[in-house]
């Protein structure tokens, strides 16, 4: 018996009994559909991920910190201009810049909104983290009184014609707190108070050790309420009218190393220089480095919070990771994150493959169900093919061609199925995430592995749950079947 | 390798089945030994429990002796493959049933080729000899009906044409004028004797002596397993 002909009775039978067939591939169809449609939305947001690490070259970049945890309590290490230099000469590091960022206050399309601007050099602006300008160009150079926004940015304005931008104006504002007006604070007694107690201390108080170390105690506690005071109260207002030179796709997969705002380098300079923003933030990171760049400073000394190294791509990650660890620095490496994050999906696809097998398992009962009918109901036919010369192994095939023609067919229509749910699904997504204003994504996609494991799978389910019917059908007596009547 | 007329086609020593249903145990033969020759038109009679059928399908190989051995054209036949019986089955022998063991849903036609299945005869000339066949037997206008829109002679004449068309040694009839009026039971016992007188060597069971008597050449009679010999008979 060739093939063909086995596939020809076959599906003869299967055709036969339309009704049996068709719900039989309908639970296939219903179950391979789920799987395909559970798995597209793993598959697509692997894929966004993958695309948005590729696209944005943060596979090959890393992010270096000042190390807070470093063996032996000894403390961090400062993230400088020096380590910038050292950084800049690991093999492997095409170029180190740093993050360089304030809050600004923002005047733009009439309204007025704080946003995180980011100073950066336009070396840095020609990497691929920074190369997805959709309208306009760079800086002309790292002074220039220029800005290039992002659409995230101008999605808090609700603009969407980001084409006209570049050339019109943005005005930024800074408030800068400065040594000057706290010091002066300190030092200054408007209300006669601390003349008073001075005036007030008796000789012989003073002969008593605790009550001096109350009383200086008592005056330093003044004297810090009024440095801050002098430091928040006081402030420096820096405002700058900078041409908007650029639009910059955001990347979605990390918002660390990107800010809204992309400023030239000694811009961020200028609208720091002689204090430190008044965004509780920024004054609470750069009290807490212990370096503050106070007027008086001319800005070499600055301290950073971050560095951004962009890595040669033909050069492994974790050699300059090591490197950077033995700068006495820590070190962020996206293609370690994305390594974990693979590895996270595939937990996930094997979470959302889990439910979709049990749908499977119980189409697979739906085909063994058909088949042992089949058997039953076939056994005068299986006599007498057996005594027109079928071997009993002609019977076991010609009973798992017909389960497998099940399987195929429900795999086939389930995948178009599975297809259609995770178009259907998307489109809701988008609609939704249209109307909240958030950048739209795809959140589904049917690969072309997710196509071949979802018709390799309906094939080895129809195999396996057609197996032990086509054992039966192939064990029938012909003498017993030919005899009933 | 097709056995000259005359010569020893089919020879059974020996031969026994019993079953074992239950505790009971039922010996439908006991020890039968037989010799059918080339050509050979021969009947085996013999009342409900005789073990005629069992007899038979030892014969086609559709069973297999509790004891003894078929030897099928000098060749034993219950060498322990089931392939070899299998192939016994697809090119040697053809069998033919009282309730005719047609496929209900397959056209006449359909059923005939069925038998081609299984001795690699290429589709097309599958078609070709079934419809010949057919013909041959006069059912030419009734290739494409199916077995419920043809009369029961009718349906006999396909199941003979099924059994025929691989061109078999031997014809093994069982019962085959059994659900047919008297008419029809004479007229497929004539045509099982064209078919002898073709080369055919066919072994007709039956339990009607009378037909038996007009159509076969030598009569086996057997009783309760055991064959009756001739002088006892």
């Amino acid at each position: 018996m060739t093939k063909r002909d086995l596939l020809e009775i076959a599906l003869s039978n299967l055709t036969r009994l339309r009704l049996r067939t068709f719900l039989t591939v309908s639970g296939v169809v219903i179950a391979v559909g789920a799987f395909v449609a559970m798995l597209s939305f793993g598959a697509g947001n692997q894929k966004r991920v993958q695309e948005q690490y590729e696209k944005f070259g943060l596979l090959y970049t890393m992010q270096v910190f000042p190390d807070d945890e470093r063996p032996d309590s000894l403390p961090a290490l400062p993230l400088d201009d020096s380590a910038l230099a050292l950084l800049q000469g690991i093999p492997g590091v095409r170029l180190a810049y740093p993050l360089d960022a304030v809050t600004l206050e923002t005047n733009f399309a009439d309204t007025v909104m704080s946003a995180r601007a980011q100073g950066l050099p336009r070396s840095a602006l020609e990497t691929q983290l920074f190369s997805h300008l959709t309208h306009g160009g760079l800086f002309t150079s790292d002074s220039a009184a220029e800005v290039v926004v992002t659409d995230r940015f101008l999605r808090r304005f609700d603009s969407t014609g980001s084409a006209d931008l570049p050339g019109s104006k943005l005005v930024v504002t800074t408030r800068l707190a400065t040594l000057d007006s706290a010091l002066g604070a300190v030092f200054s007694d408007p209300d006669g108070s601390l003349r008073r107690r001075v005036a007030a201390l008796r000789l012989d108080s003073l002969r008593s050790r605790a009550f001096r170390e109350q009383a200086v105690r008592d005056e330093a506690g003044l004297a810090l309420e009024r440095f801050l005071e002098g430091l928040l109260r006081h402030r420096a207002t820096v405002v700058e009218t900078l041409t908007i030179v650029g639009v910059l796709e955001t990347q979605h997969m990390t918002r660390r190393g990107q800010e809204e705002l992309i400023v030239p380098v000694g811009m961020v300079r200028r609208l720091t220089q002689g204090g430190v923003s008044d965004n509780p933030a920024d004054l609470f990171s750069t009290l807490s480095s212990g370096r503050i760049p106070w007027a008086g400073t001319d800005g070499s000394s600055r301290d950073y919070r971050r560095v951004t190294l962009d890595l040669d791509p033909t050069m492994p990650y974790q050699p300059i990771k090591d490197s950077v660890k033995a700068l006495g620095f820590d070190a962020f490496s996206y293609a370690e994150q994305f390594k974990e994050i693979r590895e996270f999906f595939v937990y996930f696809d094997l979470a959302l493959g889990s439910i979709g097998l049990v749908a499977l398992v119980t189409a697979a009962l739906g085909i063994a169900n058909t088949l042992f009918m089949a058997t039953i109901e076939r056994r005068r036919e299986i006599g007498i093919l057996q005594a027109l010369g079928a071997r009993r192994q002609d019977i076991r095939l010609l009973f798992l061609v017909e389960s497998a023609a099940i399987g195929t067919l429900g795999a086939l229509c389930g995948v178009i199925l599975g297809w259609g749910v995770s178009r259907i699904g998307s489109a809701i997504a988008q609609e939704i995430m249209e109307r909240q204003g958030a950048a739209v994504i795809e959140l589904f996609a049917v690969t072309w592995w997710l196509v071949l494991v979802a018709l390799a799978l309906g094939l080895c389910v129809s195999l396996v749950a057609g197996y032990v019917p086509a054992s039966r059908a192939a064990s029938v007596d012909p003498v017993e079947a030919l005899r009933a009547d | 390798m097709v056995t000259p007329a005359g010569e020893p086609l089919v020879r059974a020593t020996d031969l026994s089945r019993v079953y074992r249903p239950g505790p009971l145990e039922i010996r439908a033969l006991d020890g039968v030994s037989l010799e059918i020759r080339a050509g050979e038109f021969v009947a085996l009679v013999g009342s409900s429990g005789s073990g005629k059928s069992t007899l038979l399908n030892l014969l086609a190989g559709l069973d297999t002796p509790t004891q003894g051995q078929v030897e099928f054209g000098g060749q034993p036949l219950f060498t322990g493959s089931p392939g070899t019986l299998a192939a016994h089955r697809s090119l040697r022998v053809g069998m033919v049933f009282q309730s005719f063991n047609l496929i209900r849903h397959r056209t006449a036609l359909q059923n005939v080729e069925l038998a081609l299945y299984f001795d690699n005869t290429p589709k097309s000339r599958r078609r070709e000899l079934a419809g010949a066949t057919l013909e041959r037997l006069g059912l030419g206008a009734r290739l494409d009906h199916l077995p419920a829109d043809l009369s029961g002679g009718e349906q006999q004449r396909v199941a003979i044409a099924r059994a025929i068309v691989k061109r078999p040694q031997l014809l093994l009839a069982d019962e085959p004028t059994g659900n047919l009026d008297e008419t029809n039971a004479h007229e497929i016992a004539e045509l099982l004797r064209e078919l002898n007188r073709d080369g055919i060597t066919v072994v007709l069971v039956t339990h009607d002596l009378e037909l038996a008597r007009q159509y076969a050449g030598r009569i086996v009679r057997l009783h309760y397993g055991r064959v009756i010999p001739e002088d006892a008979a």
